[in-house]
């Protein structure tokens, strides 16, 4: 018997030792099978095509199953596919679903429902837009066969129907499917491993997932989001903490189970707690990002990009963004994610010390003619990462003699105003900060921040045919050491123009209680295989 | 007829609910001189004499052993306090104490100027609205409608228009201060203007703008005087938590409101973040609420001297 | 009497028009687009127009504002644009643990500064009167978040008495609910005690000293009744306009408290649609909070002709 118990037994025995006893939820019954899980970010909208934040593809791999996923070793495996045949052009693609499967309203999943699931899902996705580019048809053959024709190989198409990064290619009914994909659907169901509540959903608060019973897991073992995702708890409720102290409480009291993304500085803390477990929860981690308008003043100036990029210390920058533990996060000279097949740090020269070089930089901004332009600087101050990343940088431009001028605003702020092609002062921007999450870091197929073909690149517009030559060599390329050689020489290109200035590279941790096991480290938080003792 | 309707006690608005903090030190014999006056008012000695400590501070906060308190050191941080980092530093590696320091000027700033714009803007509103008859039921439905906004849902929102800046956060402050110093001086005025001598002001054919300078201005003067100081203490405690919700100051000015936002999530392990900025500001506006009891006892003898 | 009452009522009315308007054209010269934030990081500036003609947030002004209040009328506060659920249903589920908090707030703040200015009042000039006043100001001195973080860090972490954050519906029983709610309720209600008390004692102190309540001290009434009796009764007035006011000071508070204690109330729905721009859940809450506040004004103005029976209309 628990204290906790114990002092519920002694009813009466003074008014707070009587709340204190009844403070304990009234979800006794149920509690070993329910899983309290504290997400990154608030659910705040639930439609995975529509919107691509990291919460929402979360939860999503939770409800909707996909036809291929990605495993621990990022090689896409067949999860709802049967089998697959590719044509000898590479033209013709033909897939076989998994007998049995269901979804939540107990209808089978057909084809024409993933016909319909692919063609909303290509129309948002920059792997889908490519392919939907040289779509000659896409048509379910009968209830589970269905073929996509194409104009030009695309070899790539089992990374881009199993990939992690958001939009996912999920699979929903077709009556779903169809809603256009600009608006919003309202019907969250799927047939993945569990079902959404919609009931118990309290955007800001609260979003329940139930164990999905008619769910035919694969027999392999569970993997990333390949695999047998068999669910061993029944419920799974995510707690939304706006203030991390008081996430960190809750685990602590044994209120929650897992944390997904602690506060680095508040690790010690939990890891001094003998009923907790800690470790880094994605070890393709982050990385952290300056961007710079190229096609305004002062950073239309090549020269001007490269005495910032010669000036920042990348130390800085993860010290304030990801905490002291130098377990946490490391120096990045280059763009592509550590510890992966096509990491490089070819031309990275200039950003290997993680030091910066102020003199030197002061120097170049002196040959630059840099005239003191304003540099308006917009930094989203609800998001920990980007705000960490602007106080250095506004440090970092005023002593490099830069004229800045901050602009503290929130995150939707900032994504209004950066696609604004205005001159910064008159509200245009020249910098914001963002991260890309490492795995989206590890080649250029899903990675716009990388691209450089001007007009059509991503906020900044930068453009340097040298790296646009190497993205399209590595599409091209026939074996690991030609996409390697293609990766290094546009790693320098990027460098050269500077894309954008990574501010290193950094990991987080993921916290759980001891009653809790089979966590396991990925891009996102695998629930499948999770259990959890009284 | 106005919303709140006019037969409520003068006294009650907002934070001005501010009743006689009893005398700490009996008045033995009324003696004249400063020393005198301090002796009979000893909120009015204590809250201003803090007050003055305050501003001698943020005046002189450069040359109190601070350093710049927006210098960036990540290699330093999270220290807790030392004989180098008096109160520690922050996430970043600033130093708290030149920031507390330098926060005693925002908040300060803030303090002061809502409470003298808010003053001269609820005068001149609760002056037109007091005087003028067809305009009184308009403007005073338009402060109700302000009012009954909640005061820090109508900050917030006001500065999720507007960019973060202290002007701004002075002005949104000010914005939902204003209905409440309008009504306590309209209130002032409605009763003034029965009163026998202000009758015989107009009989006497004094023109109205004489008439607001000779016989409603002083009168309202003391009342406003209360009530500014209460304005000033909660606008300090609003700034505060404008930037606690992540709207308020921008985060690269030094206020007590930031340093706490910024320290908060950490209170568990490194407690000394919030503990200085809440130590500072806990202080400020109790000098600032003691000032308005003791200046609130010696303006309305009647209640003071009451019991 | 019922003129009064009923012409009292009827001047709500203009005051929540004008409410409306405000806090829509507040709202409509906001920047920051929600449908950027909707679109993501990745998103093109294309998908993001296409998003924002979705939503209707390309049209005039006077064509929203017209349709909104329209169908605000009719109880229809719209669509979260980011959740898709009606904003009356999201506000409906926050509602609980919302009113739970300020009710609780109420009477615990009731409860514990009446007795207090009482006192203070009757014990005038003594040591206990100097030490509940000085308690009162310190009272709305200190941030009320910083007074949630202590209690919290004692009462919940150190002595676990209670858990630091949620909230149990009232529904899953008394005890869960009241353990959730008691350290936001003292963090929150430490102002609010400052408040009444100050006021409690400053009306007593005035009541004591007008002639009937010496009278009835002549007449040979004990002390307590007195003070609780003649006293009270007349102090009464001063006292619930505090709390109409106090209305608005609760309701900001709730805002601060929600989020240290991590209660899914109202509060906390306005912060994080303030901050992402969701406007027609700001427009509702803000609207229904300045209804709550009007409303709880109105409940005052007419318990007034009950309670002091010298006012007459």
């Amino acid at each position: 018997m628990d204290r906790r118990t114990f002092i519920k037994g002694v009813a009466g025995a003074g008014s707070l030792a009587m709340s204190g006893g009844l403070a304990m939820p009234a979800l006794a019954q149920g509690a070993a099978k329910t899983l309290h899980f504290v997400p990154q970010a608030n659910l705040a909208n639930f439609d995975p095509i529509w919107g691509t934040q990291y919460v929402v593809r979360n939860a999503s791999a939770l409800v909707w199953d996909m036809l291929y996923g990605l495993d621990a070793s990022g090689t896409p495996q067949r999860q709802m596919v049967e089998s697959e045949e590719v044509s000898a052009d590479g033209l013709t693609w033909t897939f076989k679903l998994r007998p049995g499967l269901k979804f939540h309203d107990g209808e089978k999943v057909l084809a024409k429902d993933v016909v319909a699931s692919l063609t909303r899902w290509s129309a948002r996705d920059p792997m889908g837009i490519m392919i939907k580019a040289s779509q000659k048809e896409l048509v379910a053959v009968d209830d589970t066969t269905f073929r996509w024709v194409l104009s030009k190989p695309f070899p790539k198409m089992k990374l881009a129907l199993g990939k992690t990064n958001a939009p996912i290619a999920f699979i929903m009914p077709e009556r779903i499917a169809q809603t256009d994909p600009f608006k919003q659907i309202t019907e969250y169901v799927g047939s993945g491993p569990t079902k959404f509540l919609k009931g118990e959903w309290v955007p800001g608060a609260k979003a329940v997932f139930e164990r999905f019973a008619d769910y035919v897991p694969r027999s392999e073992a569970p993997s990333w989001l390949a695999g047998g995702k068999k669910m061993l708890v029944d419920r799974i409720e995510w707690v939304v903490m706006p203030d991390p102290a008081t996430a960190a409480a809750a685990l602590q009291n044994g209120e929650v189970d897992w944390w997904e993304q602690p506060l680095p500085d508040l690790v010690p803390l939990l890891k001094g707690n003998k009923n907790l477990n800690v470790d880094i929860g994605d070890p393709l981690g982050n990385v952290g990002s300056f961007r710079m308008n190229h096609i305004q003043p002062p950073f239309n100036n090549p020269k001007v990009r490269q005495a910032v990029l010669m000036a920042l210390s990348q130390e800085d920058y993860m010290r304030a963004v990801a905490g002291d533990d130098e377990k946490l996060w490391k120096v990045l000279p280059g763009f592509f994610t550590p510890g992966t097949a096509l990491y490089t740090e070819v031309g990275g020269e200039v950003l290997k010390s993680g030091k910066g070089n102020l003199e030197a930089a002061k120097k170049l901004l002196k040959e630059s003619g840099y005239n003191n332009e304003p540099v308006v600087c917009v930094v989203a101050q609800d998001q920990p990462i980007t705000k960490a990343q602007g106080d250095v940088t506004v440090d970092l431009l005023k002593k490099l003699g830069m004229n800045v001028d901050f602009v503290a605003t929130d995150w939707g702020t900032v994504g209004a105003r950066r696609a604004l092609k205005t001159p910064p002062t008159q509200g245009g921007w020249s910098m914001f900060h963002t991260w890309h999450a490492g795995a989206d870091c590890t080649n250029p197929a899903a990675y716009p921040a990388i691209r450089a073909n001007g007009d059509k690149a991503w906020f900044g517009w930068p453009e340097s045919p040298a790296v646009e030559a190497e993205v399209v060599s590595w599409f091209d390329a026939k074996d690991l050491a030609e996409e390697k050689a293609a990766i290094g020489r546009l790693n320098k290109a990027a460098v050269e123009n500077v894309t954008y200035a990574p501010t290193g590279f950094f990991l987080s941790y993921t916290a759980w209680r001891k009653t809790v096991s089979g966590v396991t480290q990925g891009p996102l938080p695998f629930f499948w295989g999770v259990s959890k003792s009284a | 007829m106005s919303l709140a309707s006019d037969h409520r006690p003068a006294a009650p608005e907002g934070l001005a609910i501010a009743p006689a903090l009893p005398d700490i030190l009996k008045a033995i014999k009324p003696r004249t001189g400063v020393t005198g006056f301090l002796r009979r008012h000893p909120t009015i000695a204590v809250g201003g004499g803090l007050l003055l400590l305050l501003i001698l501070v943020a005046g002189l906060a450069p040359y109190l052993g601070t350093v710049d308190p927006s210098a960036l050191s990540p290699a330093r941080r999270t220290r807790p306090p030392s004989a180098l980092y008096w109160f520690g530093t922050d996430m970043l590696g600033r130093d708290i104490y030149s920031r507390v320091l330098y926060g005693t000027r925002v908040s300060l700033l803030v303090g002061f100027a809502v409470a003298i714009l808010a003053s001269i803007g609820g005068l001149a509103i609760g002056l037109v609205a007091g005087y003028v008859r067809w305009a009184d039921s308009i403007i005073m439905r338009m402060m109700d409608s302000l009012m009954s906004i909640p005061p820090i849902l109508l900050a917030v929102s006001l500065m999720a228009i507007t960019r973060g800046s202290v002007g701004n956060v002075i002005l949104a402050i000010t914005i939902a201060e204003i209905p409440r110093v309008s009504r306590l001086v309209r209130g002032v005025v409605l009763s003034l203007r029965e009163q026998p001598y202000v009758d015989g002001a107009v009989a006497a054919g004094t023109r109205t703008p004489m008439i607001i300078l000779r016989h409603i201005l002083p009168n309202t003067l003391a009342p406003m005087t209360v009530q500014a100081t209460y304005i000033c203490g909660s606008a300090m405690i609003v700034e505060a938590i404008l930037s606690f919700i992540g709207a308020g100051v921008p985060p690269n000015v030094p206020s007590w409101g930031n340093i706490m936002a910024e320290g908060r999530a950490l209170w568990q392990v490194k407690p000394f973040i919030v503990f200085f900025p809440a130590a500072f500001l806990s202080v400020t506006v109790l000098a600032v609420n003691l000032l308005g009891d003791g200046l609130r006892d010696m303006l309305d003898p009647r209640q003071a001297k009451g019991h | 009497m019922l003129g009064y009452i009923l012409r009292r009522t009827l001047s709500t009315i203009p005051v929540m028009a004008m409410v409306g308007l405000f806090v829509f054209s507040l709202l409509y010269i906001a920047p920051g687009d929600p449908a950027a934030v909707i679109a993501g990081d990745q998103a093109s500036p294309e998908d993001i127009a296409r998003i924002r003609a979705n939503l209707g947030l390309d049209r005039p002004f006077l064509v929203q504002f017209g349709e909104w209040g329209w169908r605000t009328l009719h109880a229809d506060l719209g669509t979260s644009i980011f959740t898709g659920l009606p904003v009356t249903q999201m506000i409906g589920q926050r509602i609980e643990p919302t009113l739970s908090l300020m009710v609780l707030t109420l009477i615990f703040a009731i409860v514990v500064s009446v007795p207090m200015g009482v006192v203070a009042a009757w014990k005038a000039g003594t040591w206990i009167d100097r030490g509940i006043m000085t308690f009162a100001v310190l009272g709305f001195s200190v941030p009320v978040f910083v007074i949630g973080y202590v209690l919290a860090y004692v009462f919940a972490l150190q002595l676990d008495w209670f858990p630091v954050q949620g909230y149990t519906p009232i529904t899953q029983g008394l005890g869960p609910w009241l353990g959730n709610l008691v350290l936001p309720a003292l963090s929150l209600g430490c102002v609010y005690i400052a408040l009444i008390a100050r006021i409690t004692r400053a009306s007593m102190l005035e009541v004591l000293a007008q002639d009937y309540v010496r009278t009835a001290k002549a007449k040979g009434l004990g002390q307590k009744d007195v003070l609780f009796l003649h006293a009270l009764k007349n102090a009464a007035v001063p006292i619930v306009t505090v709390i109409g006011i106090g209305i608005a000071l609760l309701i900001g508070g709730a805002v601060v408290t929600e989020s240290v204690f991590a209660i899914p109330g109202l509060g906390r729905l306005t912060v994080d649609a303030i901050l992402r721009r969701d406007y027609p859940v700001i427009q509702g809450v803000v609207l229904l909070f300045s209804f709550v506040y009007v409303l709880v004004n109105l409940v005052i103005d007419i318990l007034y002709t009950f309670l002091d029976p010298r006012i007459r209309y």
